[in-house]
């Protein structure tokens, strides 16, 4: 049976829940800051950190490491978002020690070496041109790209082929001193541990690192262009488009940040919420069709997905920017809401059904800077909801005018109907798939 | 314990409809801490619940013995447009209402068809267990199948297909190996079916096949998590002790030929680089070999530490990406690798490098080291997927499906454990066959694009 969080340090923080249910834990070792740190001609900068932490840890090669964690029945990832690094994996119980002493090799004891960095740049070269196959995450990367241009949220966490080539190993090890200091991470375990064993783990990993600076986000509130702008990323040969239209969204501190996402959830956040009835179930016309409301430090967007076949593309588009503009001037109804609501409390039982998701959560809490009790309140403050702040939200927040619509599809195929489809558009760009 | 539950089935037996009457099967471990109950209905429904009370949800899956393996040529992708039709509606209640139902009391739900099963699966808050009962006995025996919904949904279906195999490189080059792989057994088409397929069916081919299969003697019923099973047993006889059996009909198996010679197909695509894709003919998941190949398969491609991993991707730079798998099935299926390759690099030299190593896996034997290492990563992904509800519903419908055991997932690991370096080159040598292989190169139509763009 589990026992209560337990925050056991405040430097590094450490969260822990003990559930011996099954053999296995799970441990993340999480730094304050991420991608925004990379250095603006090197994109991709802290991802590469990341990972060669990971390669060179303890000052062994690749090979051994790799064999080293699969070995210990053991699985570790580092994952780069804009705002984080995340060391995270899971391990079973029998090796925890060991995995442990993995992590500390990889935080504190990385050899950095100039050949598997090259290495490494080779392999993220071929791994960017992979993802020129997947036409979903070229629509979400073009539309981030263009929603933030000229802020750090617009660039690639994963980098770019030129930001690539231009990180050298020097300003990889200036990214190491400044990011991987104890001031800077945050520690969660979850699963078959002790806290006692927890808060060891954590003192041993602190005591082996440098001191430093913990980091603070400077980063300035995003802002998008007025008005309608469409970017059509060219791609030959595709019987389907896929498209993301959006713009800002929500901030986890707004006061109406519970409304928006209560609004969100009947829009377009489920199987049977507005957009998913008009577009799939009425229409057939696309697979999936969702709305969706993230959130970083800074205030993220608010975006449609869609994917329908390039001869209901135009259609598509047209009807959900109507959508947008009905829910913002007429908003929800009444059951609406309170279906959207009794959904979002009754299903959050699965968003804290392990130990693993429990301490996820309050990582999360952390590393994000939510206000005091996100979580933790996070039932009764959707509860409270009314009618009137769920449909001011939606006017305040979200605009319909100034929005960009993102088209992964084929040009000469779907570019004259989707531009007629878009009343007021203010600016027209085609940009080839493979143009970054 | 077994006295209580047998005075519970007597009482509860007494008052019995016509079909739901509850027999106590049988009681089996399932890994360390929990076990397994198998109930059987009198109309055939199997029911096995798991109960762990480490989270106050249930997950609650149904899963039905028919997948793609038993449509026929011309009606291909049946099963899975019949997923689709399953939460539309039923008698009673509007378009719809299943799904809002669900959701609204916080129920996670999805649904899933491959070669030889279709199942459903919904998680909920424990207290809202007796509305999933409700919904699930009701679309078992009276959905409703017409138009428009019939047509709407062969359009959804239709962009699924787009989506997964039409502008998906990989999904498009899985569909093309298996079908050339298999020249008679069903396995020969996709799950998802042939385009032209799902455009032509009717509403009457949807009303024959739910006739057919969906009834409570072709299915089982998972329930794993927090639950009374007093009341859980209560509700089920209630629910489905209405619905009769049905007369299954015997499945038209049509056994695959040995495949005696290689083949090779070539195709074109809209991708930068090229990939190649091999299937060799591999044993069913009950065949005592799969656990040995399995065991082989995560040797050389699974993980960084892989052999195929360390070779194609880190010294000889050939592949972005090189992975495989040995498919779960109750019929012999395949052993299926995919490998990308580098900017530059052409599919045969991806080839002639994976050759390098199954060739060597077959004249070797594996070392003690790398088999204790893919024996903990198989351990380790088990632990991992039971830490849900749902993982462990996943796991024992699974399992209970295709084998007719569904604690069989600790069986494999304990047998995977007594496997050894002469076990793996039986596999090696009996699987890896160039006659009995297929393969498919994948040309680049967008080869050096980029370039040309750049100049």
């Amino acid at each position: 049976m589990s026992q209560a969080n337990v925050v056991v340090t405040p430097e590094p923080n450490v969260l822990v829940e003990t559930s011996h249910d099954l053999p296995l834990v799970a441990v993340s070792v999480a730094l304050r800051m991420g991608a925004l740190e990379d250095p603006p001609d090197a994109e991709g900068s802290v991802r590469l950190l990341g990972r060669l932490m990971r390669r060179s840890a303890g000052g062994r090669s690749a090979e051994a490491n790799d064999a080293l964690i699969e070995g210990m029945g053991a699985a570790l990832g580092a994952d780069v978002t804009q705002s984080t690094v995340s060391f995270h994996g899971s391990v079973i119980t029998r090796s925890l020690d060991r995995f442990g002493e993995f992590l500390i090799d990889a935080l504190a004891r990385p050899a950095l070496p100039e050949d598997e960095l090259a290495r490494l740049k080779r392999e993220t070269f071929a791994e960017l041109m992979e993802t020129l196959d997947d036409d979903r995450s070229l629509a979400r990367r073009w539309f981030r790209k263009t929603i933030f241009a000229g802020h750090p949220y617009g660039r690639s966490a994963g980098g770019t082929k030129a930001g690539i080539e231009h990180a050298t190993l020097d300003g990889l090890r200036a990214l190491y001193r400044r990011l991987v200091v104890p001031e800077n991470l945050v520690i969660a375990l979850a699963g078959d541990v002790t806290p006692e064993r927890a808060a060891r783990f954590a003192t041993d990993l602190a005591s082996a690192l440098q001191r430093g600076e913990r980091l603070v986000d400077r980063t300035p509130e995003p802002t998008v262009r007025p008005g309608r702008h469409l970017v059509v990323v060219d791609k030959p040969e595709r019987t389907q488009t896929q498209i993301i239209i959006g713009g800002l969204g929500s901030h986890a501190a707004d006061p109406d940040h519970f409304a928006l996402s209560v609004a969100n959830t009947a829009f377009g956040g489920t199987f049977t919420a507005r957009l998913m009835h008009e577009v799939r179930v009425k229409r057939g016309w696309s697979y999936g069709a969702y709305s969706s409301l993230p959130f970083d430090r800074r205030r993220q967007a608010f975006s449609m997905w869609t994917f329908p076949k390039a001869s209901d593309a135009a259609a598509c588009i047209t009807l959900e920017l109507e959508m947008l503009e009905k829910l913002r001037r007429d908003g929800l109804t009444k059951s609406e809401l309170s279906w959207a609501k009794r959904y979002l409390i009754r299903s959050h039982a699965f968003a804290i059904d392990t130990a693993a998701k429990r301490v996820g959560l309050k990582l999360d809490s952390t590393l994000y800077d939510l206000p005091a009790g996100y979580f933790e309140n996070y039932t009764e403050n959707l509860r409270a909801v009314t009618l009137e702040q769920a449909n001011q939200a939606l006017r305040e927040r979200l605009s319909d005018e100034n929005l960009l619509v993102t088209l992964v599809g084929t040009e000469a195929v779907v570019g004259k109907d989707v531009r007629e489809a878009i009343p007021r558009l203010a600016s027209s760009d085609v940009v080839r798939y493979d143009a970054e | 314990m077994a006295s209580n539950r047998a005075a519970r089935l007597a009482q509860l037996n007494a008052k019995a409809l016509e079909w739901g009457t509850v027999t106590h099967v049988e009681t089996v471990p399932f890994g360390g801490r929990l076990k397994i109950e198998r109930f059987r209905l009198k109309n055939g429904l199997e029911l096995l619940t798991c109960e762990d009370r480490s989270a106050p949800v249930v997950a609650y899956h149904t899963w039905f013995r028919v997948g793609s393996r038993h449509e026929r040529e011309g009606k291909t992708g049946l099963a899975h447009l019949f997923e689709h039709l399953m939460f539309n509606e039923v008698e009673g209640r509007a378009s719809g209402e299943f799904d809002r139902l669900l959701e609204e009391a916080g129920a996670e739900s999805n649904a899933s068809t491959w070669l030889d099963w279709t199942q459903y699966n919904i998680a909920i808050p424990k207290e809202k267990l007796g509305l999933v009962i409700g919904l699930e006995a009701e679309r078992m025996s009276r959905l409703v199948l017409r138009e428009p919904q019939v047509t709407s949904e062969k359009e959804v279906v239709a962009n699924e297909r787009r989506f997964r195999v039409d502008d998906d490189v990989e999904g498009a080059v899985s569909e093309l190996l298996w079908a050339t792989a298999f020249d008679r057994h069903a396995y020969r088409w996709p799950t998802i079916g042939w385009m032209k397929d799902i455009e032509g069916f009717t509403t009457d081919d949807c009303a024959e096949f739910y006739r057919t299969y969906y009834a409570p003697n072709n299915a089982t019923v998972i329930v794993t998590g927090d639950y009374n099973e007093a009341s859980l047993l209560e509700r089920i006889a209630a629910a489905y002790g209405k619905i009769p059996p049905s007369t299954l009909p015997v499945e038209n198996y049509q056994a695959e030929p040995p495949q005696t010679s290689e083949r090779r197909r070539e195709v074109k695509k809209p991708t930068p680089t090229e990939k190649l894709a091999i299937g060799y003919h591999a044993p069913a998941l009950g065949d005592f070999d799969h656990l040995s190949l399995s065991l082989l398969v995560d040797v050389l491609f699974g993980g960084r530490a892989s052999r195929m991993h360390q070779n194609l991707v880190r010294k000889q730079e050939l592949a972005a990406d090189v992975r495989a798998s040995v498919g779960p099935f109750r019929d012999p299926g395949l052993f299926e690798v995919f490998a990308s390759a580098r900017d530059g690099h052409r599919a045969e030299e991806l080839l002639v490098a994976i050759d390098q190593e199954l060739s060597r896996a077959r004249q070797e034997p594996i070392s003690e080291e790398e088999i204790e290492r893919a024996r903990a990563r198989t351990e380790l992904g088990l632990i991992a997927g039971l830490e849900t509800a749902e993982g462990k519903a996943s796991t024992i419908g699974f399992y209970e499906t295709v084998l007719g055991r569904p604690a069989a997932a600790f069986e494999r690991l304990d047998a995977i454990r007594r496997l050894g370096p002469s076990d793996l080159l039986r596999a090696a040598r009996r699987y890896f066959s160039d006659d009995s292989r297929s393969i498919i190169f994948v040309r680049a139509e967008l080869a050096g694009a980029a370039q040309k763009a750049a100049e």
